[in-house]
């Protein structure tokens, strides 16, 4: 079968691409929205980096078939640039120096924005067992999982 | 990373929108391989494990397939109700059904979580899929649809071997079951690999039981590698605690048994060795918290 046309939702914007059925959601992500700040880490469902939302959840965007995910929305962390949660995770992140090579960094803070945006001031075992499914090679988690903290406390 | 692979992008995908339209369509395409939301699958058909020329893709169901409901005393939960949607379900909330919170909480990581669908945890049978003992002690029985009609078969014979099932090329698996034990009840499940998330389990095993007055009423037990490389129960071990006080003799008699049951295997997971030490631990903790102990 020859490419396929499927229609995305992608940060808000609604695009049609043409996808090869072997697409992963990340591949689309990347190449053709230009979403760079969705790695691709084992590309086997393991280490967490290519987290996105989909309808709101975290997925990983790279046991998703391309063509799965028409009729769902998508959010990676482009579309929350602007976000006033995300600006305050982001300034924790700097504060705490939770990024090192910065390869999880995307992933980290889209999980711990999932988390904060449902339940504001999360507790740190409720970080850990929500990124326990992100891999981390640099910083040991434990700035990651204080960044997330503070960013969740009130000023 | 691509690899090397082979006409993977000639696959071609059929997206039915309803149950009736997907029986009719895998009836016409026996050859199609069945994906819901792809998490377990969709790996092993990009490093070219599995090599599909056809795909079904069954996630547009998910309005009809993602219920779970008490029908007279079934238990039914459909096959695309997913690992954080079960999470949520106040029915599996009673005391009796609180080994699904022990399987969710160790089920992969929050994200495949999201996706993995109950359904594809059980016709995928392999050794990753840690809700199979839990439903094989419930006594859980599949049904299977196709235009031909329903039949349902009990988990225990649908699951044949590893990553081997018992469907027709024409059925989809749509419905999971059990029969509602009742109050009194109560499962635990445990699980241990080399790491908290995203593990593949050294052993796993789930305790469906009954305790009253010290004594074991009823008792089903159900773990991986029992025998051969899938989940089964342990048959002679229910039969010799049935009926006995729930006590360190007791659970010392069960042990040993369950120690002749097995045939545990080494591989590069763990030694026969440890697995067994672990399992035994195990089944001793998990009868200790039908009494209601952690």
């Amino acid at each position: 079968m020859a490419q396929m046309l499927v229609k995305l939702n992608v940060n808000g914007i609604e695009r049609e691409v043409l996808v090869d059925p072997d697409d992963r959601l990340l591949d689309v992500l990347r190449d053709e929205f230009g979403y760079k700040s969705v790695k691709e880490g084992c590309g086997t469902g393991d280490c967490g980096l290519c987290t996105v939302l989909m309808d709101g959840k975290p997925v990983l965007s790279c046991v998703i078939p391309a063509f799965q995910a028409k009729n769902h929305k998508i959010t990676t962390l482009e579309g929350l640039n602007n976000d006033p949660l995300m600006k305050k995770i982001q300034e924790q992140f700097r504060a705490h120096q939770a990024a090192q090579c910065g390869f999880c960094t995307p992933a980290m803070e889209i999980i711990g924005w999932h988390l904060l945006s449902r339940k504001k001031g999360a507790s740190k075992q409720e970080i850990k067992e929500a990124i326990s499914g992100t891999l981390c090679r640099c910083t040991g988690y434990y700035d990651i999982i204080d960044a997330i903290y503070d960013a969740g406390r009130p000023e | 990373m691509e690899q090397p692979l082979l006409n993977r992008s000639e696959i071609v995908v059929l997206q039915p929108s309803s149950l009736k339209e997907s029986l009719k369509l895998l009836n016409e395409n026996p050859d199609a391989e069945i994906i819901a939301n792809a998490s377990d699958l969709w790996p092993r058909i990009r490093n070219g494990e599995v090599k599909p020329k056809k795909l079904l893709d069954i996630s547009g169901l998910a309005g009809e397939l993602s219920y779970v409901k008490k029908d007279e005393n079934l238990i039914k939960i459909g096959a695309l109700v997913t690992v954080s949607q079960l999470e949520g379900e106040s029915i599996l909330k009673e005391k009796r059904f609180s080994g699904f919170k022990d399987v969710i909480a160790k089920f992969g990581s929050p994200q495949i979580r999201n996706v993995a669908t109950i359904g594809g945890n059980v016709c995928a049978a392999s050794s990753s899929e840690d809700f199979i003992p839990l439903l094989l002690a419930f006594n859980a029985k599949v049904k299977l649809s196709s235009v031909d009609g329903e039949r349902y078969v009990n988990l225990e014979k649908f699951i044949i071997g590893k990553r081997k099932i018992n469907r027709r090329p024409n059925e989809i698996l749509t419905e999971i079951s059990f029969e509602d034990p009742g109050e009194g009840y109560s499962s635990a499940f445990e699980k241990i690999g080399r790491r908290n998330t995203l593990i593949i389990n050294i052993v796993n095993m789930a305790v469906v039981g009954k305790v009253k007055d010290g004594k074991i009423e009823d008792v089903r037990i159900a773990a991986n590698r029992i025998k051969g490389k899938i989940p089964e129960r342990a048959k002679n071990t229910e039969e010799f605690l049935k009926g006995k006080a729930l006590n360190e003799e007791t659970i010392a008699g069960a042990k040993k048994v369950l120690s002749e049951e097995v045939s545990l295997t080494d591989d590069f997971r763990a030694s026969a060795e440890y697995r067994k030490a672990l399992l035994l631990a195990m089944l001793e903790r998990l009868l200790f918290k039908l009494r209601g102990e952690q």
